[in-house]
């Protein structure tokens, strides 16, 4: 009798211990997700609707072609220059150059979206710091500068962000590998790059992996990079959204353009997971 | 311990002092919110409030930022219709500083005090937009603050004779592809004004646009003039910004676009755009607007809010505010205020773009649903 007593009470203070976490997740996550996901199925005078897709569709089915085409395109960069990062800190022999990429390539970390967006704009201008630089050194004509304020810009900006946060992790793996395989594959003779991608690149997969889902992730919410960068059209879906909101008041197709954003990462989401599942249950 | 509590004490002696000795200084506070850009901000800390205040000894102006475009207006109104819903007596803003189409909102959701018959200067006012905002009737809510007009700013060492019209400037276009440059709907007004100006060119409906009455059908005849604008976008840069056109402007990436006037005369006063730069109003005309003071239906000190929206329209801080610091053209009539005006001054402002081009070509913005319409238009039919 006494002993499920405490044990009930024990089990009452567990809840209690444990429900500030859920209230702050439900109330800042879990409901306006709910509702976001209601408000883009809900039309003007209520009741509901999937008119809220269509407008988002015919205006600006491009945009969602575009946000897939650049986020893809940036993760894929941002894995080749991660593994070339971690690799070469890995494998390399000039002590000097490897300590100076190791205290380099974090810097990025620390640099807001917002912040790397002014950068570029004035790096990357026609006219810019680094066209500049190509026709003072004779490498250009002024004539032939062309500005990189475009889609280019956008995926330049990413790589430049968003590499060094999978290089960190990537490198961490790296590092904590058996170094005896790599060793013994030396010892038979193979090249550093024969080492990097069939000995060790195959070992840190998951690793890999989960910082470029992770990187897909957080590129797909960057509003201040498209918006700085990227004047022309098409352009990516945050600027859609922060227009519908800003310009029109017209919270159902901004949330209609979420749903469609939930919809990618959900995809990406779900390949973490099943990582997570094969890991033992560990995301 | 002892010691300790003699400093509390102390120091709360010192701060009841404090607060009791305060209001001697300043019985009344006058709060005052504006929207738009911090230059609004500092128009009224800067300028105006100690101006006001060294008029009215024992009155203080807070003066508080909104944000930048029509969602600065937005928070004034959602604010004020918050009190309103709450039931409120007293309303805690006494002046605001909004946009046309949050005006013509506040009026219809009754926020609005009615005073400019109650001032002196509401009698100097003579443009068509102090009595209607939009398409809403604000006769008597409302007093101008300044107006503001786009044009078409070109190099003038490369453009001998710039466009006179949206006709001109296509063929312009065609001759020197990617040399204009405009910032699309989604980074600002400057180019919201370029593409409202080319429906007022080209889609034959000019007048019921910018009066009503408002026709739902009339977007679905709007196809061609939207795809010539696409074929027109052919040949040209797009800019990040109203900011953004000025700025690829001066680094010469772009030798035309459309601009705000009073941006375009501070940013050269100021070194940041090179005087070779020039403005021509196009024909048939691109749209101005202008912000409006208001006071709230049941603001706290509302004789005071009068007086000091008449003193902010008074010929005399036009002149020297309006016009001489910030290049806003005046919200009172021009000519109340030229005799407040050096010669130099005053033809400053008109010194690119003529009181008559001013009459004839700058226009109002559509009413607000047709603005809606030609904005959702642009983003279906030109970018998608």
């Amino acid at each position: 009798m006494t002993s499920t007593a405490t044990h009930g009470r024990a089990r009452l203070l567990a809840l209690l211990l444990v429900s500030p976490a859920l209230l702050t997740v439900g109330l800042l996550f879990v409901y306006p997700l709910g509702f976001s996901l209601v408000t883009a199925f809900t039309g003007e005078q209520g009741g509901w609707t999937t008119a809220n897709f269509v407008k988002a569709f015919d205006f600006y089915s491009n945009d969602i072609i575009f946000t897939v085409v650049i986020v893809v395109l940036s993760t894929i960069l941002i894995g080749l220059g991660a593994i070339a990062i971690g690799g070469y800190l890995t494998l390399g022999e000039h002590p000097v150059a490897v300590a100076i990429l190791k205290w380099l390539y974090r810097w990025p970390l620390f640099i807001p979206f917002i912040v790397a967006g002014q950068i570029m704009r004035t790096f990357l201008a026609k006219n810019g710091l680094m066209n500049n630089i190509f026709v003072s050194t004779g490498l250009l004509d002024p004539l032939q500068t062309t500005s990189l304020l475009d889609w280019r810009g956008i995926v330049i900006t990413f790589v430049w962000k968003q590499t060094p946060f999978v290089a960190l992790l990537v490198a961490g793996a790296m590092a904590s590998l058996d170094r005896s395989t790599i060793e013994a594959a030396r010892n038979l003779g193979a090249k550093r790059m024969r080492i990097l991608f069939e000995i060790i690149v195959p070992q840190i997969l998951p690793t890999i992996v989960i910082g470029l889902i992770l990187s897909f992730v957080i590129m797909m919410s960057v509003l201040s990079v498209p918006l700085m960068i990227n004047a022309q059209t098409p352009t990516m879906l945050t600027v859609d959204m922060a227009f519908r909101i800003n310009a029109y008041g017209d919270y159902g197709v901004a949330n209609a353009l979420g749903f469609i954003s939930y919809l990618m990462t959900g995809v990406v989401a779900w390949i973490y997971l099943r990582q997570g599942v094969r890991q033992g249950g560990a995301p | 311990m002892k010691r300790l509590s003699q400093i509390t004490v102390g120091a709360m002696a010192g701060a009841a002092i404090g607060l009791t000795g305060m209001p001697a200084q300043a019985q009344t506070t006058l709060n005052v919110l504006t929207a738009g850009s911090q230059n609004m901000v500092d128009y009224v800390n800067d300028y105006l409030a100690p101006l006001f205040e060294s008029q009215n000894p024992g009155v203080k102006v807070v003066v508080a930022g909104t944000g930048p475009g029509a969602s600065g207006s937005q928070k004034i109104l959602e604010k004020l219709d918050a009190q309103k819903k709450a039931g409120k007596e007293v309303w805690d803003v006494d002046v605001a500083v909004v946009h046309q189409q949050q005006a013509g909102q506040m009026r219809e959701a009754d926020l609005l005090g009615k005073f400019r018959d109650d001032i002196e200067t509401g009698a100097l006012v003579t443009r068509d937009t102090a009595k209607n905002a939009l398409g809403v009737d604000v006769d008597g809510y409302v007093m101008p603050m300044f107006h503001s007009q786009t044009a078409i700013a070109y190099n003038s060492d490369l453009v001998s004779t710039p466009p006179a019209s949206y006709d001109e400037l296509i063929d312009w276009t065609k001759a020197n592809p990617g040399q204009f440059g405009y910032n699309g709907i989604k980074n600002g007004m400057s180019g919201v004004s370029f593409v409202v100006g080319w429906m007022y060119a080209y889609s034959g409906e000019a007048d019921v646009l910018a009066k009503g009455p408002y026709d739902p059908s009339l977007k679905d005849t709007w196809g061609g003039v939207l795809s010539d604008l696409k074929a027109f976008n052919e040949n040209i840069t797009f800019t990040p910004g109203n900011a953004g056109t000025l700025d690829m402007l001066n680094r010469g990436e772009i030798v035309m676009g459309p601009v705000w006037v009073d941006m375009f005369y501070t940013w050269q006063a100021d070194g940041r755009i090179p005087p070779n730069l020039k403005l021509k109003l196009i024909g048939p005309g691109m749209p101005g607007q202008p912000m409006y003071y208001i006071t709230p239906a049941k603001a706290e000190n509302a004789d005071l809010a009068r007086k000091f929206i008449a003193l902010a329209t008074s010929p005399d801080v036009q002149a020297e505010g309006i016009v001489k610091r910030f290049n806003w053209y005046p919200g009172i009539d021009a000519n109340f205020v030229q005799d407040s005006l050096e010669p130099a001054d005053w033809n400053k402002l008109f010194a690119d773009v003529s009181p008559e081009d001013l009459a004839t070509k700058g226009k109002a913005f559509p009413i607000g649903p047709f603005f809606t319409d030609i904005r959702e238009a642009y983003e279906q039919q030109v970018q998608n």
